[in-house]
C-alpha cells in the first residue's frame, strides 16, 4: 500500500496561470523520493499542499490510506500526520533543543515523552545539547534539531524542504550522508525537494523532475 | 463542484477565533451603521434651520482649518525631518527625539495654556508692557481660526516629522548621494529629490494631522470655532436633538471618505518601488558656523514653542495650585481615568489579537476586508462615533425595555445608556486600530513559519496560540497595550459625552477647569496626562529604535 497517494493534484493562485497542473505521484512505505526542479516549479507548494498549508484548486491527496484532501474534505495540519522539516527550521526561538523536539509529543505520557526525547537526541547525536537555544547551535545542529523534531511523533511521512540549502557547501556532502542514514536507521517514508541534484543522488531511491 | 469546494473553505475557516474577530468588527461597525440607519428617518425643523444657515459655515470652517494645518505642519514636518536626517549640528541627537515630545500634548491643554498665556493678563502681554512695549491685543489673539491652526501646527507636526524622518533616514541615502554628485545644489536636491520620493511618507503622517484635525472637540470649542464636529456635539448638547448631529455626523463621514479618496490619489501614482533593493542609509553632513546655529536655532524655537514653553508654564500654574487640586477627588479622577482605560484596553487587545490572528492565518480577501473593517474606527472622528453609540444604546435600550420592566427596573428606563457601559464600547470602536496595528506589525514580524511547524506537529490553532505565538509577540502586545491605554487616558470629546452622570476623568475635568476660566486648576491633571503621554511617545521611540535594527 503506498503511504502517499496524490491525485490529479492542481494549484494556483487566484485567477493565475498554475502553479501545479495535475501532478500525480505515490509514494511506497520506506521509500525516500527526490523532487527535483528549477526554482519558482512549485515544489515548495507540492510539500505544502500535502501538509495541508495550502489548499488545492483539485485533485485529490490520501496519506496511510485516509483522504486527506479532495473537493469536499480537508483535514487540518494538525490531524494529517505529516512532519516537516523547513527551510530555514522553523525552531521555536524561545524553546530549548529538547523543548523544540518534545513540543510534538504532548499525546504522550511523561516517562514515554522521556523515553522518545532520548532516543531523539541518540538518533541526531546531539546528546548534551538539550538544554541549548535554537540561536546557540550551529546551523548543522540546528537543522539535525529540526529533523529530531518532525521525526519524534512518528509521522507517516516526512516532507522536507531544500534541506540543505542553509548550509556552506563544505557542510553539505557529509550532512547528506548522515541524514540518508537518519532516515534509513528510523525507516522513515521521505519526500524531498531541492533544486540540486547532488542531494537526490545521495540521498533519494528514485527521482521525479518537476519543470 | 464549485459549491463544494465553497463548503469546504468555510468548514475549513470556521472556528471560535474567526466569531471573536467578527465580533470585534461588529463592534467598530456598529455605531458606523446606526448613523445610517437614523438617516432614513424624516428631517426634523432644527435640521432644515442647520442646512439653511449653517451647515455652510461649518464646513467651510472645517475646509479652512483642515487646509491650512496641513500646509503648516508639513513645510515644519518635512523641514525638520531633512534638517535632522540630513545633517549634523550641535545638539542634533537631542533634537531628534525631542521634536517627538509636542505629540505628548494634547491640542486641547496646548489651547488654553496658550489662551491664558497670551490674553491681555497672561504673561507675555504683561511682560510686554511692563518693558512698555506698545502691544497690539489684537496681535495676540489666539482664540480665532488662527489661533487654532497656530496650536494645530504646533502639536500635530511631529507626525509629518517622525513619519518623514524615518524614512529620509533609511531609504534615501543612494539617491541624494547620486544628486550630490551630479553637480546638485542643496535647495534643488531638496525640491527635486527629497519632496518627490518622501511623498509617500508625508501623505502618512499627514493623514493622522488630518484626521486629528477633523476630530478635535477640546480646542475647537475653547476657541469657538465652529466645526462640524463641534457642531454635532453643539447640536446635541445644546438643542438635544440627535437626529441633526447624526444628520451633521454623516455629513463629515462623507468628508472622511473625501479625504481617504485624497490620500488614495496622493499615494497611488507614484507608487514608485525603489529601483535597488538595497536601500542604503543617508550619512548625515556636518554644517559649520553660521548654517549650524541656524539649523540650531530653528530646532530650538520649535521645540520650545511647541513643547517648552506650554509645559514650563504648566508647571508654574500648578506649584500655584496643587493644594487645591490634589484632594481625594483627585484621586478618585485618576482612579476613574485608569479603570476605564484598563477596561478598554483589555477588550480591544482580546478584539485585536483574535482578528489579526483570524487575518494572518487566512492572508485572503476575506481577511484583507475584515482587518479594514476593525481599524476603520481610527479614521472616524469621535464626533461621529459618540453620535453612533448613543444612538445605538438608546435603540437597544427602547429593544430591552419589557425584559427591564420583567426585572422591576419600572417602565422604559435608560440602563445601558446611563452606564460606563457605553463609554467603554466607543473607546472600543474607536481605539481598535492603535491595539490591532500594534498586534498585526507583531505577527508580521514572527511570521507564520512557527505557527505552521507547531501545527504540523499536532496542535490545533488555539494551542498553538498560547504556547508558540503568544509568547512570541509579547513585546508587540505590550507596546499596544500601553499605546492604547495613553489614547483612552486623552480622549477627551466621547468622555466629555457617553460618561455617566457624575462620572469624571482626568480629561474630562481639565476641560472643566479650563471652560470655567479655572486655568490654574487645570494644570495639575493636565501635566499627569502629559506624563502619562510621555511614557507613550518614549515607547513608540523605543519601539522605532528595535524595528530599526
Amino acid at each position: 500500500m503506498s503511504i502517499v497517494e496524490i491525485r490529479n493534484l492542481s494549484f494556483a493562485y487566484s485567477s493565475q496561470k498554475p502553479i501545479i497542473d495535475q501532478f500525480s505521484l505515490s509514494i511506497e512505505k520506506g521509500e525516500i523520493v527526490g523532487i527535483l526542479g528549477p526554482s519558482g516549479s512549485g515544489k515548495s507548494t507540492l510539500l505544502r499542499l500535502i501538509a495541508g498549508l495550502e489548499t488545492p484548486s483539485g485533485g485529490t491527496v490520501a496519506i496511510s490510506g485516509k483522504t486527506v484532501v479532495d473537493s469536499r474534505t480537508f483535514v487540518p495540519p494538525e490531524r494529517r500526520g505529516v512532519g516537516m522539516v523547513f527551510q530555514d527550521y522553523a525552531l521555536f526561538p524561545h524553546m530549548t533543543a529538547a523543548q523544540n523536539v518534545a513540543f510534538g509529543l504532548h499525546r504522550l505520557d511523561k516517562s514515554s515523552r522521556w523515553k522518545r526525547l532520548r532516543e531523539m537526541f541518540e538518533l541526531v547525536q546531539l546528546t548534551g545539547y538539550e538544554k541549548r537555544y535554537p540561536h546557540e547551535l550551529s546551523g548543522g545542529q540546528q537543522q539535525r534539531v529540526a529533523l529530531a523534531r518532525a521525526l519524534a511523533p512518528k509521522p507517516s511521512v516526512l516532507l522536507m524542504d531544500e534541506p540543505f540549502s542553509n548550509l556552506d557547501a563544505g557542510l553539505r556532502a557529509a550532512i547528506r550522508n548522515e541524514l540518508r542514514d537518519i532516515l534509513r536507521k528510523a525507516q522513515m517514508t521521505c519526500l524531498l525537494v531541492t533544486h540540486d541534484h547532488q542531494d537526490v543522488e545521495a540521498i533519494c531511491d528514485r527521482t521525479v523532475m518537476i519543470s | 463542484m464549485r459549491f463544494a469546494h465553497a463548503m469546504r473553505g468555510i468548514r475549513k475557516q470556521t472556528n471560535g477565533w474567526l466569531f471573536v474577530g467578527l465580533t470585534g468588527a461588529a463592534v467598530v461597525l456598529l455605531p458606523v451603521f446606526s448613523i445610517f440607519i437614523s438617516l432614513f428617518h424624516p428631517p426634523n425643523e432644527n435640521w432644515q434651520h442647520i442646512k439653511q444657515y449653517l451647515l455652510k459655515d461649518y464646513v467651510l470652517q472645517t475646509i479652512w482649518l483642515v487646509l491650512f494645518t496641513g500646509i503648516f505642519t508639513v513645510l515644519i514636518g518635512v523641514a525638520l525631518a531633512w534638517l535632522i536626517a540630513a545633517y549634523d549640528f550641535p545638539m542634533k541627537r537631542f533634537f531628534r527625539w525631542a521634536l517627538v515630545l509636542p505629540l505628548a500634548v494634547p491640542p486641547y491643554i496646548a489651547a488654553y495654556t496658550y489662551g491664558t498665556m497670551l490674553s491681555y493678563t497672561g504673561v507675555v502681554q504683561k511682560t510686554l508692557r511692563w518693558f512698555e512695549v506698545p502691544v497690539n491685543p489684537r496681535f495676540f489673539d489666539v482664540m480665532s481660526l488662527r489661533g487654532a491652526i497656530f496650536i494645530f501646527t504646533l502639536v500635530l507636526f511631529p507626525y509629518v516629522y517622525m513619519i518623514t524622518r524615518a524614512f529620509l533616514e533609511r531609504q534615501s541615502g543612494s539617491y541624494i548621494e547620486n544628486a550630490v554628485l551630479l553637480g546638485r545644489s542643496p535647495a534643488s536636491i531638496f525640491v527635486r529629490i527629497v519632496l518627490p520620493i518622501s511623498r509617500p511618507a508625508i501623505a502618512g503622517g499627514l493623514t493622522l494631522v488630518l484626521f486629528e484635525v477633523v476630530s478635535d472637540y477640546g480646542l475647537t470649542s475653547y476657541y469657538g470655532i465652529r466645526t462640524i464636529s463641534t457642531a454635532i456635539f453643539q447640536t446635541w448638547f445644546g438643542m438635544y436633538d440627535v437626529d441633526s448631529a447624526v444628520r451633521l455626523a454623516a455629513w463629515l463621514m462623507a468628508g472622511i471618505v473625501g479625504l481617504f479618496i485624497l490620500e488614495r490619489a496622493l499615494r497611488s501614482h507614484r507608487k514608485f518601488s525603489a529601483s535597488t533593493s538595497k536601500s542604503r542609509p543617508l550619512v548625515p553632513k556636518k554644517l559649520r558656523g553660521i548654517r549650524a546655529s541656524a539649523a540650531l536655532l530653528f530646532c530650538g524655537a520649535v521645540f520650545a514653542f511647541s513643547f517648552l514653553i506650554p509645559f514650563v508654564q504648566l508647571l508654574v500654574w500648578a506649584f500655584w495650585s496643587y493644594e487645591d487640586v490634589l484632594t481625594s477627588g483627585f484621586l478618585d479622577l485618576t482612579y476613574n481615568t485608569l479603570s476605564v482605560a484598563l477596561i478598554s484596553t483589555a477588550i480591544i487587545l482580546f478584539f485585536s489579537v483574535a482578528a489579526a490572528n483570524v487575518c494572518r492565518l487566512q492572508a485572503n480577501g476575506f481577511a484583507y476586508v475584515l482587518s479594514k473593517l476593525v481599524t476603520a474606527g481610527y479614521s472616524i472622528p469621535g464626533a461621529i462615533i459618540a453620535v453612533g453609540v448613543l444612538a445605538l444604546f438608546i435603540r437597544l435600550d427602547q429593544q430591552l425595555a419589557p425584559l427591564y420592566a420583567r426585572m422591576g427596573l419600572g417602565e422604559s428606563p435608560l440602563v445601558l445608556s446611563m452606564s460606563l457601559v457605553m463609554l467603554v464600547t466607543a473607546y472600543v470602536a474607536r481605539f481598535m486600530a492603535v491595539g490591532y496595528n500594534a498586534v498585526e506589525a507583531g505577527f508580521e514580524k514572527i511570521g507564520t513559519q512557527y505557527t505552521e511547524a507547531s501545527r504540523l506537529l499536532g496542535h490545533g490553532i488555539t494551542r498553538t496560540f498560547f504556547k508558540v505565538d503568544l509568547p512570541m509577540i509579547r513585546g508587540a502586545l505590550f507596546s499596544g497595550a500601553i499605546l492604547t491605554f495613553v489614547e483612552m487616558v486623552k480622549e477627551l470629546p466621547l468622555a466629555l459625552l457617553l460618561r455617566p452622570f457624575n462620572f469624571e476623568t482626568l480629561a474630562t475635568k481639565t476641560y472643566q477647569y479650563a471652560s470655567d476660566e479655572r486655568i490654574y486648576e487645570a494644570a495639575v491633571p493636565s501635566l499627569f496626562i502629559i506624563g502619562v503621554s510621555f511614557i507613550s511617545v518614549v515607547v513608540f521611540h523605543q519601539l522605532g529604535k528595535k524595528l530599526e535594527r
